[in-house]
């Protein structure tokens, strides 16, 4: 398992979660990951990340100083995302995703990067 | 010897799309001679010109240095600066190889443009002329051929 098994297992193991992704902040490129058949990962988290600068960038126009975390709803799913360190935790899940329990496994497991 | 035509134009959807969507800065399509086929950013030609020469020399270079250290040809580049990043990329289209080579800053980043690199590989294979319809380039025509494709991208005779 590799270091960030123990956190990616934390956030996969909540139901309806997709896919689990650590990437890098500013690549997008993903350095480790669990995720369902058919989740295009490369794709998600090159995406997520360049939403998260464009974020940050937002944020610090508006004078907020740092994102600690994203979250974008869609009709068919969630995708959530907190970073630190450089690099960024990315989960993917259904549109039934108990938002609350996975946000508070999500910020605990950034503290770790 | 014969290489595979250097037709330029069919290129130019592709290109546009890929631009727009991986928001690089400059975007240069080339034969591994280094005769471009579809560019974006550069206003001079022979910015073009230099661009196209540089990389297919680094392109020669990775390629028989991989072959002497590692047995086997290194791919592509990727070259970060203090503003702006570079990167060299490989395309298997039809039946013959392309290098792109992409410039981006902040606005874009290297999941991004290989994510798009993907589509844009894609959509070159559907697009690439058969053979038959464009003559063969010969080595022996490069620099007519170069500078033809140049005044067709500047639009200059």
């Amino acid at each position: 398992m590799s270091e960030f098994g123990p956190l990616l297992q934390s956030l996969t193991r909540h139901r309806g979660v997709l896919a689990c992704l650590v990437a890098s902040e500013e690549d997008g490129i993903v350095v480790d990951g669990t995720a369902h058949v058919g989740v295009g990962t490369n794709a998600f988290a090159a995406l997520t990340a360049a939403l998260c600068r464009k974020a940050q960038r937002a944020s610090d126009t508006a004078g907020f100083g740092q994102v600690t975390f994203f979250e974008l709803e869609a009709e068919g799913g969630r995708v959530l995302a907190s970073g630190r360190n450089g690099l960024l935790l990315i989960v993917v899940g259904e549109r039934e995703l108990q938002v609350g329990l996975v946000r508070v496994e999500l910020r605990r497991a950034v503290e770790a990067l | 010897m014969i290489r595979h035509s250097v037709m330029v134009g069919w290129a130019d959807g592709p290109m546009r799309q890929y631009v727009d969507d991986a928001r690089v800065q400059l975007a240069v399509l080339m034969h591994p001679s280094g005769q471009v086929l579809a560019q974006h950013g550069f206003a001079k030609r022979l910015d073009v010109q230099t661009a196209c020469a540089l990389s297919a020399a680094i392109n020669a270079t990775a390629d028989r240095l991989g072959k002497m250290v590692d047995g086997a040809p290194f791919r592509g580049l990727h070259y970060t600066g203090a503003e702006r990043q570079l990167h060299l990329a490989q395309l298997h289209v039809g039946d013959g190889l392309l290098l792109l080579l992409s410039v981006f800053d902040r606005e874009s980043s290297l999941g991004i443009v290989q994510l798009y690199l993907d589509e844009l590989r894609a959509a070159l294979d559907a697009a690439v002329p058969p053979d038959d319809e464009a003559p063969p380039a010969l080595a022996e025509d490069f620099e007519r051929d170069l500078n033809r494709n140049l005044a067709a991208l500047f639009g200059r005779r």
